[in-house]
């Protein structure tokens, strides 16, 4: 009885660990990949695309865009900091690069992100933490340059990202913010 | 009561699993999500870094005989510093504060304390500015920061040998004054400043007229040189070449080549180059050597080294065996001078022309 409960344990414990990790899944290329398809009722294609961009625009403001914006479909390049240390003490520790297409279609939407790269930091002269020189690696041969404790961690936190992403994509195309409407004053000599 | 903790136990487990299971699984309705509106990229933490290390180095000569900074103190377990840097970023503002204490991080390397010992030695800054980015290509800084001359530089965190080459020893450490960077491409970019009339200084003797620039330049991936200039009339001219290729993913090569001349009141100056090929031999275990030649110009101008007219050649095979971030340096340096003259000798009030020593140096990097 001990022995099945503790097989139990080390099984919960294992698949814990790997909770953000197995969010990404291998493409036909043998890259990393999320992958999502979404319905989105009564919307258009037009009306997502917009929506897409201005998502984009407004909280990835440093994806460079590969596709003429025109183009239905959203094509472009985009990177995550990773941090060590605790909440407090912390710094940069390098950054996880990827290319992100999202392709609409009236009333559904379907993305995936891949292409991913990790390229550690350096603390530079002026006390600024920047990318290494000639150290890029892609995320599928981390493991030959890093600890697997090092790697683990970086696909842990490529899956965090890649999933935060899609569900704040999604809630943007349902529910684009309004703009700020203009704010109404009180005019107090007046009943 | 083993058999209820353990199912306690388990149970607890089984709940935090689900509920982090849970919290990653893409939501596929939507509809209970559409109710918030995500809220926008906040700016990054406070960052928090910085480095402390530890050295043992024993001079074959029986006395400290190699003159560059640091790791100078004879068959001795020494400190070299604890290094804290802070740095913050709000929109588009930044500041970041660098404080060392300990010898490399003082008077070993600091202005204030010319008197050589930690008594008085109250300053601490390696780097104290402020900057701005105008837009993402051009950003203004102020303050004093670390120079922008040379391969090397204070903190042991960021350099690859543990001792230090007669070009680091001998250019400026800190710049202190304004300087702006413009970002043309990913390839080029350039910074020009005014800095205070000498180097190393918190404040300017009395003027602030050192002209500084630096042209970076990529040129291919994995590549990048940078041409550097610092001219004034006290502080004198160096022009510095710095570059880095990483010409395949296990070895890289950097070199270091700068001029001096001297300011108002000396003649002569300096000159010299090295090397730096580094060949990563495992995941954990880098191999490399810096190979150095650094001769003095004839006049009065002293530098830290060879006398006036006279060259010295440096050889330091160092290896960096990394476990996270304990970074361990095994270190041999021969130095050879073309007189015997700078090297004090075995013998009491002897010069040799030449001198080795050993370093085992820990640098732990946060």
């Amino acid at each position: 009885m001990n022995r099945n409960l503790i097989i139990l344990l080390l099984i919960f414990l294992s698949k814990l660990s790997n909770a953000q990790q197995e969010l990404l899944s291998f493409d036909e290329h043998n890259k990393y990949i999320y992958y999502g398809v979404n319905e989105m009722q009564g919307l258009s294609a037009d009306t997502l695309h917009n929506r897409g961009l201005l998502f984009l625009k407004t909280l990835f403001p440093r994806v460079v865009f590969k596709s003429p914006l025109k183009n239905i479909n959203i094509l472009c390049d985009g990177k995550f900091l990773t941090y060590s240390g605790s909440s407090v003490f912390k710094h940069e520790q390098g950054e996880v690069n990827y290319s992100l297409n999202i392709e609409f279609k009236d009333e559904k939407y379907r993305f995936w992100l891949t292409n991913f790269t990790y390229i550690p930091y350096e603390r530079d002269r002026y006390g600024n933490f920047v990318p290494k020189l000639g150290k890029e690696m892609a995320l599928e041969s981390i493991n030959n340059e890093l600890s697997k404790k090092e790697s683990d961690a970086y696909l842990n936190e490529t899956g965090l990202f890649c999933k935060q992403f899609a569900e704040r994509l999604k809630i943007y195309l349902l529910n684009i913010p309004k703009k700020e409407e203009k704010l109404k004053k009180i005019v107090t000599d007046k009943w | 009561m083993k058999k209820t903790l353990l199912m306690l136990g388990a149970l607890a487990l089984t709940a935090f699993t689900y509920s982090a299971q849970a919290s990653v699984m893409p939501a596929d309705t939507g509809k209970a999500a559409a109710a918030a509106t995500p809220a926008p990229t906040p700016d990054p933490p406070l960052v928090f870094s910085g480095s402390v290390d530890t050295y043992y180095k024993y001079d074959f000569s029986g006395k400290p005989s190699i003159p560059t900074s640091f790791a100078n103190e004879q068959n001795s377990f020494s400190i070299g510093m604890i290094d804290l840097g802070l740095k913050k970023t709000v929109g588009n503002a930044s500041f970041v504060g660098e404080l060392s204490f300990g010898p490399r991080g003082q008077y070993e390397s600091l202005p204030d304390a010319l008197g050589k010992t930690l008594v008085g030695s109250s300053y601490h800054i390696q780097n104290l500015y402020v900057s701005y980015n105008l837009s993402s290509k051009f950003n203004l800084s102020m303050g004093y920061m670390a120079t922008y001359i040379g391969y090397e530089v204070i903190s042991p965190a960021a350099n690859f040998n543990y001792s230090t080459s007669y070009l680091f020893t001998n250019g400026p450490f800190q710049n202190a004054g304004f300087k702006a960077t413009y970002t043309f491409s990913d390839k080029v970019s350039l910074m020009a400043g005014i800095f205070n009339d000498y180097w190393n200084v918190y404040q300017s003797g009395s003027k602030v007229n050192t002209f500084g620039a630096q042209l970076t330049l990529t040129p291919i991936k994995d590549w990048t040189a940078y041409i550097n200039l610092a001219t004034g009339p006290a502080s004198g001219t160096e022009i510095d070449l710095t570059t880095n290729y990483q010409i395949t993913s296990a070895f890289k090569l950097g070199l270091n080549a700068a001029d001096f001349s001297a300011g108002e009141g000396y003649t002569g100056g300096f000159s010299g180059v090295a090397l730096y090929p580094q060949l990563a031999v495992s995941k954990a275990v880098t191999l490399g050597l810096r190979a150095e030649y650094f001769t003095t110009k004839t006049g009065t101008y002293a530098p830290v080294g060879p006398g006036s007219g006279n060259s010295v050649m440096g050889y330091t095979f160092t290896a960096n065996i990394k476990a996270g971030p304990l970074t361990i340096i095994p270190e041999i340096r021969l130095d050879s001078s073309s007189k015997s003259e700078i090297f004090p000798g075995s013998t009491s009030g002897s010069f040799t022309s030449s001198a080795s020593q050993f370093v085992f140096a820990a640098v732990y990097a946060f």
